[in-house]
């Protein structure tokens, strides 16, 4: 199980780098210290060859910055719609350029995504729990994987 | 050489981003239709003629993949390229979307080179507007 969390966590890096540099204009940065103070949360399940869920865990500031970037919406322009829809579009892709990383050779299912605009629950990295926070000149990110 | 696309995605912000990079990536748009799953997209297309689509796989109601079934059973709409734009990247789905007519694929996340590039293989013309006429599927045409 170790085994499988290093997997993951060298396989999500490069995925979750290459979404929000591609898709949002946002470069991230790895943070050494947890950082707990998230506003909200989208989460997808997969099932393949390994099943569980993503979920990235927001900022305010970091989805408004994605709205942007993505849509050219100014700030008073941006509803919560538009966040949403971004918010679940990042676990979309994040969750699927991972899988395809993982193993280019095995189908996995997706379900649809999901939002949450609250403070997320908090998870630890664990036996079967990757925990990683980025940072950057628009706010924070978490991620975490479950499987 | 401006072309009608037709845009098939559950999210408004992809569709509009679909459409703001394809418009970035200097492909000539003239006019952009957009619907949110599948069935949404047949009823477009009864509608109004387009010359290329671009289909996300995960929908609500009808997915992509069932959207490919039904414009290939059609013996007018087959004629339309169609281009999968999905973050299932794996070689079972991109092969599964080729066998279902679809004549090109672009993985999310994307650049605008990668759309254009896409865009204009399977229209099949080049960059200038100019018909590559061996890139037209000609069988597509027999109804």
């Amino acid at each position: 199980m170790k085994e499988n969390i290093k997997r993951i966590r060298e396989t999500m890096t490069p995925s979750i780098f290459e979404v929000f540099e591609k898709m949002f204009y946002v470069f991230l940065e790895p943070l050494d210290i947890r950082y707990d103070e998230y506003d909200m949360e989208a989460a997808i399940s997969f099932e393949g060859t390994i099943s569980g869920d993503v979920r990235i865990l927001f900022s305010r500031e970091i989805v408004r910055a994605m709205v942007q970037n993505m849509l050219g919406l100014e700030g008073d322009e941006i509803a919560v719609q538009d966040m949403e829809d971004c918010s679940k579009e990042a676990v979309n892709m994040v969750c699927g350029n991972f899988l395809s990383r993982f193993d280019s050779t095995k189908v996995f299912n997706l379900s649809a995504p999901t939002f949450k605009e609250s403070q997320p629950e908090c998870f630890e990295s664990g036996e079967d729990i990757c925990r990683m926070d980025f940072d950057s000149d628009n706010g924070k990110v978490g991620v975490v994987v479950k499987i | 050489m401006s072309f009608n696309v037709l845009i098939v995605d559950d999210s408004r912000s992809m569709r509009a981003v679909i459409k703001k990079t394809i418009s970035m990536s200097g492909f000539k748009i003239d006019q952009c239709v957009e619907a949110g799953n599948g069935r949404e997209a047949l009823d477009v297309l009864a509608k109004s003629w387009v010359d290329v689509i671009i289909s996300d796989i995960n929908m609500p109601e009808m997915n992509g993949f069932e959207f490919l079934e039904e414009l290939k059973k059609d013996s007018l709409l087959k004629a339309i390229p169609a281009i999968v734009i999905s973050t299932e990247g794996s070689e079972k789905r991109i092969q599964n979307a080729f066998e279902l007519g679809a004549k090109g694929f672009i993985k999310k996340p994307f650049l605008p080179e990668e759309i254009k590039k896409v865009l204009y293989e399977v229209i099949g013309v080049s960059d200038e507007g100019e018909y590559k006429e061996d890139k037209r599927d000609d069988d597509a045409f027999d109804f």
